[in-house]
């Protein structure tokens, strides 16, 4: 029996679909046989970050009317080997799916796979409603930003509220400079305001960028973002990997330094 | 360094927000949730004001009294 996982945010444009791309990537680079669905109805845009967007037959809102069998829905991943997509409707909205209709699609995908993982639109209405569900945990994405981490505290009283708790967080797009210039909140700073377990933080990468124009997620190439990626993966299936500290550079001045450091 | 650093700024901020986002309610009537704890709680146990700070988490009401750093 797998796991589903949602990612989610509140805010929008803090990366969820990226992260959930790259998630899925680095669980099936694990050996894991993975699922991601894009929940996100009217815009659709997992398959474009992925680069699957050509290969687009029948959608989540085509399985849940019964167009059509849920396999025939789900696209294979080029570069990836059992990894899978289901892509949402662009021309539907949101009151096309059910939470209850959800959570059955989720329950079956469970039965074939080591992980489903769920892209959630942003905002807190149905759409949200819809992508948690199904969801046994959430990894609440948000970027080192007042009205990210705002929305990212509301989202998870929300998830709590409904039932999930075993929750986590991961912080995108740490822009390492600003940090140290104290022009730019800490990975400390936001966790310690959000207070749910730290899974992993995202250092900002153009890699990401260049990822998203190519349709490819950055966990294949030569990238910090990537290996950041590659071990909250690794956490996922339940390894204990120590987060790295993305503000130093490894050496061992700094890791001195960091041993001193006081808050 | 001259300026503040805006981290600074942007920690007081959300503090702010998400302090009243949980309880529902605006910065002014926390400030008086705070006080008036103060007063009933001050009535029967001692200490003083600057000791005295309530934490607001998404599940709970925390009352420091002691000053002490946890």
């Amino acid at each position: 029996m797998g796991e589903v996982i949602v990612i989610t945010s509140g805010k929008g444009g803090v990366g969820k679909t990226t992260t959930t791309a790259n998630i899925g990537a680095g669980l099936s680079q694990l050996g894991k046989r993975v699922v991601v669905i894009d929940t996100d109805l009217g815009l659709r845009n997992l398959d474009v970050v992925m680069g699957l967007e050509n290969l687009i037959v029948y959608n989540l809102v085509d399985v849940i009317e019964g167009t059509c069998r849920l396999k025939q829905a789900l696209i294979r991943d080029k570069r990836y080997e059992n990894l899978y997509l289901l892509p949402s409707a662009q021309t539907k909205d949101k009151t096309a799916v059910s939470p209850g209709q959800m959570k059955k699609l989720t329950l079956e995908l469970k039965e074939e796979f080591d992980y489903v993982i769920l892209d959630s639109p942003a905002g807190i209405e149905q759409g949200f409603q819809n992508a948690i569900a199904g969801a046994d945990r959430a990894i609440v994405v948000t970027t080192p930003e007042v009205s990210a981490i705002r929305d990212a505290d509301r989202i998870i009283g929300l998830l709590e509220k409904n039932k999930l708790r075993n929750n986590a967080l991961i912080i995108n797009r740490i822009r390492v400079d600003m940090v140290k210039k104290g022009d730019m909140m800490s990975v400390d700073d936001v966790t310690e305001i959000l207070s749910i377990p730290l899974i992993g933080a995202i250092p900002d990468d153009e890699r990401v960028v260049i990822g998203t124009n190519q349709g490819e997620p950055v966990i294949g190439m030569d990238a910090k973002a990537g290996r950041a990626y590659e071990n909250i993966c690794r956490r996922i299936t339940g390894e204990e990997i120590p987060i790295m500290d993305i503000t130093e550079g490894g050496g061992l001045l700094s890791m001195l330094s960091h041993l001193f450091k006081r808050d | 360094m001259q300026r503040k650093s805006s981290v600074n700024i942007a920690r007081d901020r959300i503090r702010a927000l998400v302090t009243s986002d949980r309880v529902n309610c605006t910065p002014e009537a926390y400030e008086k949730i705070c006080r008036e704890l103060y007063e009933v709680l001050s009535k029967y146990i001692e200490f003083t004001e600057d000791d005295f700070r309530v934490q607001i988490t998404r599940t709970h009401l925390l009352i420091d009294f002691s000053g002490e750093e946890d």
